[in-house]
């Protein structure tokens, strides 16, 4: 049987605001320092623009091979994302952390990633502890005895599990992206076997979001100009639709011209490569090393524990 | 709503990704190879319009368009959504890099059903063309909602409360998709009805000359 414990009505509020107040403190804390330290505002650094500054050899993991690199995190990812129990998740993340700290990215952009985490293992953790079913050996909170609204302590653990996973393979792909240049990036995807027109789409749909984004900003403060204002009611959603209608319009016009203007330039379904890649002893013993220790989570996880 | 990583079982990420890669190859043979670098610079722009978010009462929802996605590309749709959330998980910050596959199926399979729907009965009239687009449109975004509580289902019965509880938020979201996709594709066919011909197939181009 379920352990139960009893408390009041009112105290019931008072669980699920705090841990929502704890999040949305940390979100606009989050949204805050984001802001300040930003760039110019609203301006995403565009990686698709090779960095003049070759910092190649700025720390280990920039000197690691790009192939051994993307392979050795995706199979960490996967591992992590297998694990069962809450401390090595929380092990997890700590790794995550040293890689962060190993490969120095910027504190910025990897809170940002955390922040568009937070709307969904935020839902998670409000949701998970009421919904799980209830096993014997359970910890449940009740409520002024509400029996169909039970706090179930083991649903709690479970989403705080999810969420460690979750932020610990996050907390990994700035280390992954930021310690090469975008295109080297997809040119280690294309040596590791992917078709090398899928990095070239990446590239070219990743330098048209800026473009898009700024003429769909364009439009907005057009809209805005001529008093329009987003509010529940049909109009706006009329207006919204005449909006996507027109940035399609567009941007399916403005395809054929650059698709012109490329193969006028000698586009033949190549770009030109950059960088060279060597894979050495260290690179290897590196990867091996990041593995293992994905490996050694998983043994704590399903052997140990 | 996209799931994020640590959610779902290894056998359930694995096959998302298996599943996913053998559909977007499929739908990369159903695109023809010059078309490849305009599919990429369209993407963008749906990736935009997907930011745009709608007032909802007090909150907000953005747009998840896989409904009209489909309609206005066809089976190139499926890549386009596939390169899509490969970029939102590689560059901008949203995770999921082990969700990836079971995410682009969640929304690429209903835009290529919806496409093809679209194409089937968008009859002539611009007004049945909105409202086939219509319908699309919060067909679309019901079946993206039942595949997300289905691949939630996969994680055992600790997640199908939350299943039915993501099915329930995304009632609304349907309604407005719906509304959206109908205004849209009658905007389009009025200004530019070429658009809807799914422009990327090879076989459209030839019958629709």
């Amino acid at each position: 049987m379920a352990d139960i414990i009893q408390y009041p009505l009112w105290q019931l509020p008072l669980l699920i605001l705090m841990p929502l107040g704890c999040i949305a403190a940390m979100v606009i804390c989050l949204r805050r320092l984001a802001h300040r330290k930003e760039i110019p505002r609203g301006e995403d650094p565009d990686w698709s623009v090779p960095s003049l500054d070759d910092d190649t050899g700025a720390t280990l993991l920039h000197r690691w091979d790009v192939r051994a690199k993307i392979v050795t995190l995706l199979v960490y990812s996967f591992a992590v994302a297998s694990l069962e129990h809450l401390t090595p998740s929380l092990l997890a993340v700590v790794l995550s952390l040293t890689a962060m700290a190993i490969a120095r990215v910027s504190v910025v952009r990897v809170l940002l990633r955390l922040l568009a985490l937070s709307g969904f293992l935020g839902m998670l953790l409000v949701v998970l502890p009421f919904t799980v079913p209830m096993h014997s050996g359970d910890t449940v909170l009740l409520f002024g005895g509400i029996q169909w609204l039970s706090f179930n302590v083991r649903g709690l653990l479970l989403a705080v599990t999810i969420a460690a996973k979750a932020v610990a393979i996050a907390l990994l792909m700035e280390p992954l992206l930021a310690t090469a240049p975008l295109p080297v990036t997809l040119n280690g995807l294309a040596r590791l076997g992917l078709p090398e027109m899928v990095g070239q789409m990446v590239l070219l749909s990743y330098r048209y979001v800026h473009v898009f984004l700024h003429e769909a900003r364009r439009m907005a403060s057009g809209m805005r100009v001529r008093g329009f204002r987003k509010r529940t009611d049909l109009y706006t959603l009329y207006a919204v639709a005449g909006f996507l209608g027109m940035l399609f319009v567009r941007s399916f016009e403005r395809t054929e011209r650059v698709f012109d203007a490329m193969r006028a330039r000698g586009y033949t379904g190549r770009f030109p490569e950059q960088g060279e890649f060597r894979l050495q002893g260290r690179d290897i013993l590196l990867a091996s090393a990041w593995i293992l220790a994905g490996g050694a989570l998983i043994a704590y996880d399903r052997i140990i524990l | 709503m996209h799931i994020s990583d640590g959610v779902l079982p290894t056998y359930a990420t694995v096959g998302g990704y298996v599943v996913s890669a053998a559909l977007t190859a499929w739908s990369a043979r159903k695109t023809r190879s010059q078309d490849l670098p305009k599919l990429a610079v369209v993407t963008a722009a749906f990736f935009v319009a997907s930011l745009i978010h709608v007032p909802l009462g007090p909150t907000s929802a953005h747009l998840l368009i896989p409904g009209l996605t489909g309609a206005l590309l066809g089976p190139p749709a499926f890549l386009s959504i596939g390169l899509g959330l490969l970029l939102q998980s590689f560059l901008f910050q949203f995770g999921g890099l082990t969700a990836l596959g079971a995410n682009t199926l969640m929304m690429g399979l209903p835009a290529v059903i919806c496409g093809w729907i679209f194409q089937r009965y968008k009859g002539r009239t611009q007004k049945r063309q909105a409202i086939v687009g219509g319908l699309v449109g919060a067909l679309g975004t019901a079946m993206a909602a039942i595949f997300l509580a289905l691949l939630l289902g996969t994680g055992g019965e600790d997640f199908l409360g939350m299943a039915k509880l993501a099915l329930l938020a995304h009632i609304p979201v349907i309604i407005i998709e719906g509304i959206v996709s109908a205004f849209t594709i009658g905007f389009l066919a009025r200004v530019k009805p070429d658009l809807l011909r799914a422009a990327f197939t090879p076989a459209s181009r030839e019958t629709d000359g």
